[in-house]
């Protein structure tokens, strides 16, 4: 039986920034103080030169079918499902060592500081377990969030990426395609916001998180030894998130960490 | 190959590795505090929703929503797909809705003043001795000064009917809402045109003007939801705003008018309808008073002239009325909410009204709806005779088209502050805070010291109850048995909802009903409320049949009725029996029978025209401690645009002092083109005084601080838009 291939149709002509399924998602999954899971970006008219239309982006987690993050992930904790074609975290698994994050092109990851642990868009698996949609598809006032099966032809997801074949969009970094199964229907903005998925610092941060013992594993083993060397080729600092927009800025250069992106403009407020 | 594909070959290698590495030490127990967390996918899946119906209390809306509770905890709340007047959403308050009720700041127990006034000094009391003492002071006030001298005040809630039942029964005719803090000048106009308050039919609109409301951030529903969906059928959306507003982002054409001309350029559109004859005569002929009046009136206020006042093209003002016409009647004026800006703020919105009415658009698809009936029965009090009591409301002669049920909250502020007509000393308040709400904060702190006794029920530490004698805590919507309520919303429905609790009340919390119930029991006047909850509803629901299963059911009970055409063969309720073009009963009270442009005072160079505004993710201040919402708006900027910000050398993000006549206020500046160089804006919910709320104490600026009180001369409503303030950088 082929798997359900589970995605993400976004209208953005219909999204009225009101932020309700950030809302929705930081209650439905416990999201911690200064972490979103999912965000609205905000394609600032330049009202200097008399233009006003302004355009509104929701996005999250992608759920690519290349996943940058699966690659960086050193522990096989993201992976990618079977089952349904999202792209999962398996907390067991996960230690916290915080590669995959700048390994994705939207800033779509965090380490969550409670349960030191990566964190994203799961597409609420426990609400779906439930029966119900993902928060912020069901909350959605202008329902500019459409989620579902794109392998069930009846899916509403399915039905809109059908009607819109040569209007759909996905927003892909300019040198990589993660292959997102985020599609936005039309002409969304912003777009070239997507940075380069950095190549993973790992070690940095397990050295700093990570139980002394696994450290000394690490140490031990040859590969461990490598590893710290191919870090020193190409580690940067890890600032902590700084706590409000975690997507990367619209302006970054390639290869800018994705967690780094704590420029905001300085209209990104409310 | 790229450097980077390179690079991911060369570390997925090592990424192989280091999994199995790490997957051998968890396997051999050495991990320990990494095992897998709990909280994963498949455990919270494990404890299954409880599902329950409920109704949102984070504005005056009231959407339907569906609780999940787990273990006794509401941990999500969603919208209720069966609830058509919200579209079968839930907004980001009403998702914060959870943070409320589990706010660390709630009140716990009954609190009595052990301090001066405002000194923040409390006194842990038991409820028999909260209510003994509210019951004596009231008691002490209706000796003293007659019963009209309490005074009582209701927010929006679904139990403020027994505040008003109450107050009825004590034999006080001084109740005022948050209506005339808000929305009173508005009803004032369209009633005084229409008969009626309508709603706007905006889902089936092709053409909609939206001066002086911003939909898409201060929700309101369905409107918000609908103008998405009639936009995204092709309605055209032309906003008029000082400000660059998401809804001005979104719109099909944004002009920045000058605050406080909308009424010049309604007329200037009445002109052109008129001129050009774009209208239908036969809806003139049958359904309009006062038409030719109206003609010679609009005569002197062409394009041209809206031009001069509002800084919007004169083409483009003639243009605007052409399309309006040109689509009608499936066109409208939208007549906003929150109309509580101007002292001529009634006869602004009459120049709304009469728009409307050449339109056309009265009771048809995609203009203005009469109000249908939701068919709840009302359940009347039968107050007892007072024979020392005064005549009327305190602030009766103050406005000559008051709202009898509201009142003025300005007026009557400053009856209070005077001794006039009579002397007011006590005050009850319930879930509702105009020491934030109200314009001129410090005469609201003079009032609240005229008073001998303040109750105020809340379930945290508003200022107004920061500022009590006596403070009651309430507990959350969810935490309560409610009284049905009826809802509209133009097409969408006629309906009734209900609350029952969906998790036990929190603390010491008592609900306003029991509260009221045991005060009334201590005044003898218990035979006045002998009923429960659930026995009222009973009455209310006596003339639909099976209401109260569909509502267990469904969580909402639908009236379907005609939509449309309601009014065939019905007359306006007017003195003419028809839409008043000419109002008669102004033109007897010395009032102008239609509506004169007075322009705004004017902005000296120095100085601004202070506008305020809600976005999607406050509520005044009742949302403004909400961790989940803060989170979003930590606090409140200044809006002002980047040439009079160079002038007075403020960059963005710097702290400003704002000042006006009577106040003043500190808080970042916002430099920015959203905004007219005349004007500057702040968001309301911030600045406050009390010291219970501690998410945002020292947070922002408080727009009652600096805005001076005015208010609407035909009905008392606040004016909150006549203010104008000096910016300065804050001087370190």
């Amino acid at each position: 039986m082929p798997g359900k291939q589970l995605a993400m149709v976004i209208d953005s002509s219909r999204c009225i920034d009101c932020k309700a399924c950030m809302a929705a998602c930081i209650t439905a999954n416990a999201v911690p103080a200064g972490y979103n899971r999912n965000w609205v970006k905000d394609a600032e008219p330049d009202l200097a030169k008399g233009a006003f239309r302004g355009h509104f982006q929701p996005g999250g987690c992608m759920h690519c079918d290349n996943p940058t993050c699966v690659a960086a992930c050193p522990t096989g904790a993201t992976f990618k499902s079977r089952d349904d074609g999202s792209v999962v975290i398996d907390r067991g698994l996960c230690i916290g060592c915080g590669n995959c994050i700048p390994a994705c092109p939207y800033g779509a990851r965090f380490r969550n500081p409670a349960l030191r642990k990566a964190d994203k868009c799961d597409y609420c698996a426990a609400r779906r377990a439930q029966g119900l949609s993902p928060a912020c598809v069901d909350t959605c006032p202008t329902k500019a969030r459409v989620f579902g099966d794109l392998s069930d032809p009846d899916s509403e997801a399915a039905r809109l990426l059908a009607e819109n074949k040569g209007r759909l969009v996905r927003l892909v970094a300019s040198g990589t395609d993660t292959k997102p199964n985020m599609y936005y229907l039309g002409a969304t903005e912003p777009r070239n916001w997507p940075v380069e998925p950095a190549p993973p610092t790992a070690m940095a941060a397990m050295t700093g998180l990570v139980d002394p013992l696994v450290k000394a594993a690490v140490a031990l083993s040859g590969l461990g030894v490598l590893a710290m060397f191919g870090r020193q080729l190409f580690t940067k600092p890890h600032p902590p998130h700084d706590g409000h927009d975690h997507t990367p800025d619209a302006q970054a250069s390639p290869g800018k960490q994705a967690g780094s992106g704590g420029a905001e403009r300085p209209d990104n407020r409310f | 190959m790229s450097p980077l594909a390179e690079v991911k070959t060369t570390r997925r290698g090592l990424f192989k590795a280091a999994a199995m590495a790490a997957a051998g030490a968890a396997g051999s127990g050495l991990l320990g505090g990494l095992a897998p967390a709990r909280a994963d996918a498949k455990g919270l899946a494990a404890i299954p929703f409880e599902s329950k119906f409920s109704v949102c209390d984070m504005c005056f809306n009231r959407c339907g929503m569906i609780a999940r509770v787990q273990d006794g905890v509401v941990v999500k709340l969603d919208p209720n797909p069966k609830f058509t007047k919200s579209r079968g959403m839930l907004c980001a308050r009403g998702n914060a809705g959870v943070a409320q009720v589990y706010d660390p700041d709630r009140l716990r127990h009954p609190l009595l003043r052990d301090g001066a006034r405002g000194e923040g000094k409390w006194k842990r009391i038991s409820w028999d001795e909260a209510l003994d003492i509210a019951a004596e002071k009231m008691r002490q006030v209706r000796e003293k000064y007659t019963p009209s001298g309490q005074l009582f005040t209701a927010g929006a809630d679904m139990q403020s009917e027994f505040v008003s039942r109450f107050a009825e029964v004590f034999g006080s005719f001084n109740i005022t809402s948050h209506e005339s803090l808000c929305l009173l000048s508005l009803n004032r106009a369209f009633l005084d045109t229409f008969g009626e308050a309508p709603y706007a039919d905006v889902i089936n609109s092709k053409y909609i003007v939206m001066a002086g409301a911003n939909r898409f951030e201060a929700l309101v529903t369905p409107d918000s939801i609908d103008l998405m969906d009639a936009m995204q059928r092709g309605c055209k959306l032309v906003v008029l705003d000082p400000r660059h507003t998401k809804t001005a982002a979104l719109a099909s054409e944004w002009h920045a008018i000058r605050p406080g001309t909308d009424l010049a350029f309604m007329l200037a559109v009445a002109h052109v309808i008129i001129a050009e004859k774009l209208y239908d005569p036969k809806f003139i002929t049958e359904k309009t008073f006062g038409f030719d009046e109206l003609a010679a009136h609009v005569a002197s206020y062409p394009p041209a002239f809206a031009e001069a006042q509002c800084g919007i093209p004169a083409a483009d003002v003639a243009r605007i009325a052409r399309e309006l016409a040109a689509a009608a009647p499936a066109s409208m004026v939208y007549p906003g909410r929150r109309s509580s800006d101007y002292v001529n703020s009634s006869q602004i919105r009459r120049g709304y009204a009469i728009v409307n009415a050449l339109l056309g658009n009265w009771d048809k698809p995609g203009g203005l709806l009469a109000a249908r009936q939701v068919g709840l029965s009302p359940v009347p009090a039968d107050p007892p005779w007072y024979d020392d009591n005064q005549e009327d409301r305190l602030d009766a002669e103050m406005s000559p088209m008051l709202f009898e049920h509201d009142g003025s909250f300005v007026h009557t502020r400053d009856a209070v502050l005077a001794g006039e007509p009579y002397p007011v000393k006590g005050w009850f308040i319930f879930k509702t805070n105009p020491m934030q709400t109200a314009p001129n904060r410090k005469k609201t702190i003079r009032m609240m010291e005229a008073m001998d006794f303040v109750t105020v029920v809340d379930i945290t530490m508003s200022d107004t109850a920061w500022y009590a004698d006596l403070v009651l805590p309430a507990p959350s919507a969810l935490e309560r048995t409610d009284p049905c309520a009826g809802l509209q919303g133009s097409s969408a429905c006629a309906c009734v909802v209900k609350r029952d609790p969906v998790i036990e009340a929190m603390y010491e919390s008592r609900p306003l009903f029991e509260i009221v119930k045991g005060l009334a029991a201590r005044l003898d006047l218990a035979e006045h409320f002998a009923f429960t909850i659930p026995e009222y509803r009973a009455k209310q629901l006596a003339k639909l049949n099976g209401a109260e299963a569909v509502l267990d059911r469904d969580g909402v009970y639908y009236n379907p009725g005609q939509v449309y055409g309601v009014y065939e063969g019905r007359i306006f309720k007017t003195k003419s029996h028809k839409i008043e073009l000419y109002n008669q009963r102004y033109a007897e009270l010395g009032i102008d029978p239609l509506p004169v442009y007075t322009p705004p005072s004017t902005v000296a160079e120095d100085s601004f025209r202070l506008v305020i505004g809600r976005n999607a993710l406050v509520t005044q201040t009742s949302t403004q401690n909400n961790a989940l919402l803060g989170r979003f708006v930590p606090d409140n900027d200044l809006w002002i645009h980047p040439d009079p910000a160079q002038r007075l050398g403020i960059r963005d993000g710097e702290r400003v002092v704002v000042e006006s006549k009577i106040g003043k206020g500190e808080l970042a500046a916002r430099v920015t083109r959203k905004i007219r160089p005349d004007t500057v804006y702040m968001l309301s919910g911030f600045g406050t005084l009390s010291g219970g709320l501690s998410r945002i104490k020292g947070k922002g600026a408080s727009i009652a601080e600096i805005i001076e009180d005015a208010a609407d001369a035909l009905c008392g409503n606040a004016a909150m838009h006549e203010t104008l303030v000096t910016v300065k950088r804050k001087v370190a």
